[in-house]
């Protein structure tokens, strides 16, 4: 078991830099996971705590040792891909034996060790089966249990769900949560989608374009964003992001106007910042923070789009004024298109941002 | 539907009636032709004419010993050569991987009879290129075309420069399916670079090698043009006479084409069995 930490990381690929110095520690026995969008980065760190890219600038320690020139096999990680990457052309057993055997280990243990991981993941029958004669979680099992089977210090998972069905991917989560309490070795996990990040992380770490936007436990997250890049991104469906001016200021709170809904205002409290009058913020608001009319500290109309309909909520697009909103409602109150209706926000329950997206609190 | 398949076969008629006369009519005709005396006139039904000829006729012992044994020496050094001409051309640390690719592939598409009369120049006794460079590191002058050994050595060494950059060409394909991440995970697994050819590679890359192997030892069963333009139609002696050779002597010097027939199916009788066996021996184990 051990700790990772990566020390102002870059990584550059040519003249391009992808990751922009990233400082990121990993306790020992967490489960972190690295979320963002597509091209962010998140592969790239990944491989780079693997070994399986160089790291251009910083370091990267692994239970308390810099790693940076340690070849991939004797940093006592292991990785499951996002592909597999099983050998194709050998068995299940073969396929998890094969590390173990080119390196001479111990018949007995080898066979202990393949038949550990067999067992855990609940793959003994397959063991005779080729890649090709498994379905897609089998085999995403399957390159778990070669993980496994190396009883590494360190998982690394790089995308394992992404290639399965929706039903199969939540199952195969569950258990992925419950590998971790089982061997309770610290796991890094890459994901764009951010249910698995939200379900499965003791922390996220949040990354765009090569940078780290946030770390936190996924509810701070999701309560305390730092930025408006962060709050869009955790939190399904996304939260909505109203335009407003600062109107007024005092010691303890900012009036804003919300410019597309015929100047209503709101006063929101505020403890660190105070921007200026007639600033231009932003206004977050989550679709499941819209209260019933009169219920909050303002109202504004809306008038209904499109309801989706889930069944224990639905989600109602609407159009107010030139902004879309999302709005969380209970299956009970479902709406049809064209309806008019009242929506209310709280002030506690909104974030606020500058232009730029900083956070005002 | 069917009307459907009835225009596309109309369309295909042309390309049909062709193939009949062409391809599947003449390997008819030849089989029948196989099992008369075709040095009389006219023509007489004679089972055993050919074919016991055959059997009791040293020219075609010794073309068939000729053959097998370019057969069993080039065949694997060629295919071995390719795999590892393939690798190099996948590696990433090679500039102008087109050039290569295109300078491989070059010898297939230059004409036989230009190729085989560089070969002789290059291997003549006293002038030829090879002969010199083998005089400066020390070794005397061989006379490639009056000994036997250096004549087959010759004909092997021609083919297979010929045939081994197409050969790579097609199991560099195969190597470009193999997912890099394998690799990756088989480095994380502590696997050196050349195990991870032996033991993930080369298996990987079984059927594509057993395709070529299979299109090498049938072209090689037909080998003419080597043993005719460049060692002179077998030379020295009918040393280096192969059976597409002697077929040829037989069918087109002679004009005994029963004999020659008899020739050509021992010729694809051989290819087929030795494809089989081969089929055999690398099938999955299963
Ligand atoms: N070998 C490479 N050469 C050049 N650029 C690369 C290379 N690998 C990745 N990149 C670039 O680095 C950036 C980060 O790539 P990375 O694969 O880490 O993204 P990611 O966050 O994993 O995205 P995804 O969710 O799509 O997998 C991208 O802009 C990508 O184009
Ligand atoms: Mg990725």
């Amino acid at each position: 078991m051990a700790a990772v930490t990566l020390t102002n990381v870059v990584k550059r690929f040519g003249v391009y830099e992808v990751v922009h110095g990233a400082d990121i520690d990993i306790a020992d026995g967490e489960f972190v996971v690295f979320v963002g969008p597509s091209g962010c980065g998140k592969s790239t760190l990944l491989r780079m705590i693997a070994g399986l890219e160089d790291i251009s600038g910083g370091k990267i320690a692994i239970g308390g040792k810099v790693v940076n020139d340690v070849e991939p096999a004797d940093r006592g990680i292991a990785m499951v891909f996002q592909s597999y990457a099983l050998y194709p052309h050998m068995t299940v057993e073969q396929n998890l034996s094969f590390g173990l055997r080119m390196n001479g280990n111990p018949k007995a243990d080898t066979e202990r060790r393949v038949k550990r991981a067999a067992e855990i993941l609940r793959i003994d029958e397959l063991m005779q089966r080729r890649p090709k004669q498994l379905s897609g979680g089998q085999r995403q099992r399957v390159a778990i249990g070669r993980a496994i089977v190396r009883e590494p210090q360190v998982f690394l998972f790089d995308e394992p769900l992404s290639n399965l069905d929706a039903e199969l991917r939540v199952q195969m989560r569950v258990e992925i949560s419950r590998l971790h309490k089982e061997l309770g070795v610290t796991m890094v996990y890459v994901t764009h989608d951010q249910t698995e990040a939200m379900t499965l992380a003791d922390r996220i770490v949040v990354l765009k374009a090569g940078n780290v936007e946030q770390i936190g436990a996924p509810l701070d997250l999701y309560d305390d964003p730092a930025n408006r890049f962060v709050a869009g991104f955790i939190g399904s469906p996304k939260m909505n992001f109203l335009g407003a001016k600062v109107v007024e200021t005092s010691n303890s709170a900012a009036i804003i106007e919300l410019v597309n809904h015929g100047g209503v205002k709101l006063h929101k409290p505020l403890r660190e910042a105070f921007p200026a009058v007639g600033a231009e913020v932003v206004l977050g608001v989550r679709p499941e923070h819209f209260f019933e009319a009169g219920e909050g500290d303002c109202d504004i109309p809306v008038k209904a789009d499109v309801a989706e309909h889930l069944g224990s909520v639905s989600y109602v697009y609407a159009n107010a004024g030139p902004e879309e909103l999302i709005v969380e409602r209970e299956a009970s109150r479902q709406r049809a298109s064209g309806d008019h209706f009242t929506v209310s926000i709280k002030a506690e329950r909104s974030l606020l941002f500058d232009k730029a997206g900083a956070r005002i609190r | 539907m069917r009307t459907q398949n009835a225009t596309a076969y109309r369309f295909l008629t042309p390309y049909l009636l062709i193939f009949a006369i062409f391809w599947i009519w003449p390997i008819i005709s030849s089989f029948l032709i196989s099992f008369q005396a075709t040095r009389t006139v006219p023509w007489r039904f004679a089972p055993t004419f050919n074919w016991g000829r055959l059997i009791g006729d040293p020219a075609f012992y010794n073309a068939l010993k000729n053959t097998l044994l370019i057969l069993v020496i080039q065949v694997p050094v060629m295919i071995s050569l390719a795999i590892v001409m393939a690798v190099l051309l996948n590696s990433p640390l090679l500039k102008a991987r087109g050039l290569y690719r295109f300078a491989f592939f070059a010898p297939v598409v230059v004409g036989e009879v230009a190729y085989s009369a560089v070969f002789r120049l290059m291997f003549s006794l006293d002038f030829g290129i090879i002969n010199k460079l083998l005089n400066s590191v020390g070794i005397p002058k061989v006379d490639w075309f009056s000994n036997v050994t250096p004549a087959m050595a010759l004909i092997m060494i021609a083919v297979t420069w010929r045939w081994a950059g197409y050969n790579a060409i097609i199991i560099l394909a195969g190597l470009q399916s193999i997912p890099e991440d394998v690799y990756e995970a088989a480095t994380l697994d502590r696997v050196s670079r050349l195990r991870q050819f032996f033991h993930i590679t080369l298996p990987l890359l079984k059927p594509v090698i057993v395709f070529c192997a299979v299109l090498s030892i049938i072209g090689t069963m037909q080998l003419f043009t080597e043993p005719f333009l460049i060692t002179e139609r077998g030379g020295p002696g009918g040393g280096t006479e192969t059976l597409g050779l002697l077929l040829y002597r037989q069918g087109f010097r002679s004009l005994n084409f029963g004999y020659a027939s008899a020739v050509a199916y021992t010729m694809a009788g051989l290819a087929i069995a030795i494809t089989l066996v081969q089929l055999w021996l690398t099938r999955d184990p299963k």
